[in-house]
């Protein structure tokens, strides 16, 4: 059995196809985006090579910066909003008595639609005279607010609504990863807290929130990433504007790249992305580790 | 997974009792949150069955007569049709090509006995962190010259590498379950390894493979911008490019806007209906492990 499970030959077969296509989609283009990054690059014409322009040109782009400041305001709006509803959802679910997949799998729904059409009806649902403003003029507010239009502010108002659309949308995925946790706690420990006398919130306090410590860092760090990707509820609910006010970097990528065809440009974009991408996976990495051993 | 089952212990006096004032004030606020999830969808299904005009005399009130009439607007018009059926092409395709290239690499690095499988294992898994984004530019020149751009296949295989880190990072765990002595004993009843693969292991692992299909299919049915970046074509586009390009702010109409959003998610929610609880347990264990 030895010699089959050694066998350089049947070791190829099961490797090879995943690692081929592994190297030719997803290594070699990174490499390559890497690479386009540093040069001038505009579609038609071949890519040569400018050094560091694309990158200086970024730290003068305006737009870029409102892109960086509203993803960075993203990842943290959804990273503690997650958070705190996530376990406050998770908290009431295992607590009440009857009913909990239905309440459960209500709350997770939007995770599995499309979040394309999802922002579409988001959309309408804030535009100016339809959804939410019909309701308020109803109540007799006789100059409700302009949602999606709005530009006021450092984190103009669209943005806010777009994050708590995000966070109505993927609670559920943080809630679910809590719940998990929360049953397998072992029940006895629950049990003899309530023998010492603890009421459930201090149970929930001092038990429950320590063991699961660890899944928050995952679900964190499914956050932060997922965050950072954002790109179908902003295209579909203002596609960038007012006036670039709700741009992302995804939505900024897309547009350099795909409307003005800028693709050197827009790689040095994809390369702040993956950049960002990979230092908060390693720092959510380093937390989990050092709470593992507080535990 | 088990987590549906009494995760909270409750005190065995207080189960007899009717619904204390906390349980009433939970039910409560929970009842407030799903009305935020299911108000919005239902407004949407309410305002897809009226005319333009209705929308803004009667928003919130039942549709004077039930017509169809937007539905088929937007199905034909819209490209609804052919859209969900592209989608449905590259996502099975994808799903199935993922699962199989996907568990032959989990099994070598699983079982096949040799030095590299750990560092395949890390090749792989840095996949995960990768954004889309970043590969986007080079693919879609790539594709553009070999003539994969505008076609489903050029869909098909960024899709299934994608789905490649996550199935092979689960499948690997349910491989390495699987007890030695079943393996040798196929070995001595004379199977080759690829018997081994398809016959004991692939079958014993049915669990990872739904869990792994689940969230592939899922997350490729819903993908956005790779297939409006590599498809112009409006009888090769997918699901969310059509619908996305179809209700837009140079469309007026928006009672047929309000169906095509219902025909782009009616069947998610059909599916999940008939399946919530398999389907939302099988995502999660996937997110757990991922």
């Amino acid at each position: 059995m030895d010699k089959m499970l050694r066998n350089k030959k049947s070791i190829l077969v099961f490797m090879l196809p995943a690692f081929i296509l592994f190297t030719l989609v997803l290594f070699i283009p990174i490499v390559q985006s890497v690479y386009y990054s540093f040069c001038e690059y505009k579609g038609m014409t071949a890519p040569v090579f400018i050094g560091l322009d694309n990158y200086k040109a970024l730290i003068s782009d305006k737009t870029f910066g409102i892109a960086l400041k509203n993803s960075m305001f993203f990842l943290i709006f959804s990273c503690v909003s997650q958070l705190i509803i996530g376990l406050i959802y998770a908290a009431v679910l295992t607590n009440i008595k009857a009913g909990r997949n239905l309440f459960k799998n209500i709350i997770y729904l939007p995770c599995v639609l499309s979040s394309a059409a999802l922002g579409l009806m988001w959309m309408f649902i804030f535009s100016p005279k339809l959804g939410i403003n019909q309701l308020l003029e109803k109540m007799g507010d006789k100059e409700p607010p302009l949602w999606l239009m709005d530009t006021k502010g450092y984190i103009t108002l669209p943005m806010w609504v777009i994050a708590f659309v995000a966070l109505w949308q993927y609670v559920g995925q943080s809630m679910m990863l809590y719940m998990a946790q929360i049953s397998g706690i072992n029940k006895s420990l629950m049990e003899a807290s309530y023998i010492d006398g603890c009421t459930k919130v201090k149970t929930f306090r001092y038990i429950t929130l320590p063991l699961i410590k660890p899944m928050v860092a995952t679900a964190m760090s499914l956050n932060a990433i997922g965050s950072l990707k954002f790109f179908d509820l902003i295209f579909n609910m203002t596609e960038g504007g007012p006036n670039h006010k709700t741009e992302v970097l995804a939505t900024h990528l897309y547009q350099q790249g795909f409307k003005y065809f800028k693709y050197g440009y827009a790689s040095a974009i994809g390369v702040v992305l993956l950049v960002l991408c990979l230092l908060v996976t390693l720092f959510i990495n380093k937390v989990v580790k050092t709470e593992q051993y507080e535990m | 997974m088990k987590s549906s089952k009494s995760a909270a212990p409750e005190r065995e006096f207080a189960s007899k009792k009717k619904l204390s004032p906390i349980q009433i004030l939970l039910y409560a606020f929970l009842i407030l949150i799903c009305i935020t999830y299911i108000f919005p969808l239902l407004w949407v299904f309410n305002v897809s069955f009226k005319t333009n005009k209705e929308i803004f005399s009667a928003p919130f009130a039942l549709p004077e007569k039930i017509t169809f009439d937007n539905f088929s607007f937007a199905w034909t018009a819209g490209h609804l049709g052919t859209a969900t059926l592209n989608s449905f092409i590259v996502c099975v395709a994808a799903l199935v090509l993922s699962t199989i290239i996907g568990s032959m690499a989990a099994f070598g690095i699983a079982r096949m006995r040799w030095k590299g499988a750990k560092l395949a294992m890390t090749y792989f898994l840095t996949g995960m962190m990768i954004p889309i984004h970043c590969v986007l530019i080079p693919l879609f020149t790539r594709f553009a010259k070999m003539g994969l751009s505008n076609s489903l296949i050029g869909l098909i295989i960024p899709y299934l590498t994608f789905s490649l880190p996550i199935t092979i990072f689960i499948m690997t765990g349910f491989f390495k379950g699987i007890p030695n002595e079943l393996i040798e004993c196929a070995c001595m009843e004379g199977a080759n390894i690829f018997q081994i693969f398809f016959r004991i292991c692939l079958p014993l692992s049915r669990t990872g493979l739904f869990v792994t299909g689940l969230m592939t299919f899922v997350g490729n049915w819903n993908e956005l911008l790779l297939a409006m970046v590599f498809i112009s074509d409006d009888a090769k586009k997918t699901l969310p490019v059509s619908l996305s390009k179809f209700v837009g702010p140079y469309n007026t109409n928006y009672s047929q806007m309000f169906a095509a959003i219902i025909i782009a998610i009616i069947p998610t929610i059909i599916v999940y209906c008939a399946f919530s609880n398999k389907i939302v347990d099988g995502l999660t264990a996937g997110a757990v492990k991922g």
